[in-house]
């Protein structure tokens, strides 16, 4: 071996060394770090995630609080019966569930595929005819039926409060049971419509039937409320037309009591209309 | 000798204390580096041993070998052949190669 004499010569050795070492001791490093950036990312993410739970149990906590603090007695039962109307409680009683699923039968040569699976047209008119019949609360497969929730085609599934539904149709409806299902099974309603297509319905009487509150969401974008003040000035004002509102009104109700009668027989001459084009 | 050791030394306390890390886009580049930084030091070694230890030629060594090391690294990159594994591959055979001689030098005495 040689012995290095010279002062430079060891300084660059020293220096060179200097080098060699920290460049390990940073790979080293560096290596360490890169295997835990994917762990710190899952510490990250996990620690959000609590920090959000909490945040949401809290909010959740506060509004439990103002539902429950604010108002009291008589208000706070105005303001349930308002919920319950609204469909923003969840409700049982005695009812109907009707289950709707589409026809297995083989469709025949030439026959358009369509009559034998259900289409909104199908549900809107079940619907209809539970509400003629006094339902009190409508779900269909979960879904609240309100006041504006839509029963729409789209594509191969229904639309009903913005959620797309399939096959089969669950309709749980809260209201007399016998004259619900009698409704349905009118002669030349619309469950015996659905039959000539093989189109399965079963109804089942029940004595707990459950209809979930409605679960989407409402705002008013272009709805008012009427201030006081604007009721009296519209009123004033139609305080004048009145005598010949109130016969509009008389003859109104005398047309929908001709319409109550007529609903069986109107029907019949569809369906029979229909089936009969099929024919 | 002992100047090597306590500059290793120096050198590794002062990566520990050193705040941060390479960032992994250059992870490569400094891991070739490494390497050649690593197979001059042998290198030089085994000429210190073999008494024809030349001061210039350990100090060029070391700097040219690594510069050029990743300049081929950085070549491989841009080309998308893997350079780095041929420079890595070379590297590690000189510094067994080395590594045997000075070990038969050692022996030997």
């Amino acid at each position: 071996m040689v012995e290095v004499k010279n002062k430079r010569t060891k300084l660059l050795i020293f220096l060179v060394c200097i080098i060699l070492g920290f460049m390990i001791t940073m790979q080293l490093k560096s290596h360490n770090q890169y295997q835990n950036v994917a762990m710190q990312r899952a510490e990250d993410l996990s620690v959000r995630l609590k920090e959000v739970q909490a945040d949401r149990d809290k909010l959740a906590k506060e509004l439990e609080e103002y539902q429950a603090g604010r108002i009291s007695g008589t208000a706070q039962q105005a303001m349930d019966e308002l919920k319950a109307r609204a469909g923003e409680t969840e409700m049982e009683g005695k009812g109907i569930v009707l289950t709707l699923d589409d026809s297995k039968q083989a469709s025949k040569a030439g026959e358009n595929k369509n009559l034998y699976i259900i289409h909104d047209e199908d549900l809107l008119r079940v619907v209809n005819e539970l509400r003629a019949a006094g339902a009190e609360a409508i779900s269909l497969n979960g879904q609240r039926l309100i006041g504006i929730s839509e029963i729409r085609c789209v594509g191969p599934t229904v639309l009903i409060n913005e959620r797309r539904l399939a096959a089969p149709f669950v309709i749980s409806a809260i209201g007399n049971p016998q004259t619900l299902e009698s409704a349905l099974k009118l002669r030349g309603g619309v469950l015996e419509n659905f039959k000539f297509w093989g189109i399965k319905a079963e109804v089942i009487q029940s004595d707990n039937v459950r209809v979930p509150a409605y679960k989407g969401n409402r705002t008013f974008e272009f709805a008012k409320n009427l201030t006081e003040e604007k009721k009296k000035e519209t009123s004033r004002a139609e305080a004048d037309k009145k005598p010949a509102e109130d016969n509009k009104g008389a003859a109104d109700n005398k047309a929908a009591a001709e319409k109550d009668k007529g609903p069986s027989a109107v029907q019949q001459e569809t369906s029979q209309g229909i089936s009969g084009g099929a024919k | 000798m002992i100047y090597a050791v306590i500059g290793l030394i120096f050198g590794i306390i002062g990566g520990i204390l050193t705040p941060g890390f390479v960032p992994k886009v250059y992870a490569p580049y400094f891991s070739v580096a490494l390497m050649a930084g690593l197979d001059t030091a042998f290198g030089g070694l085994r000429a210190s041993m073999e008494g024809d230890y030349d001061n210039v030629i350990f100090l060029s060594g070391f700097f040219v070998n690594i510069v050029l090391s990743v300049f081929l690294c950085y070549a491989g990159i841009m080309m998308d052949i893997d350079f780095y594994l041929i420079v890595i591959l070379v590297l590690g055979m000189r510094i067994f190669n080395n590594l045997a001689i000075i070990r038969r030098l050692y022996l030997k005495k």
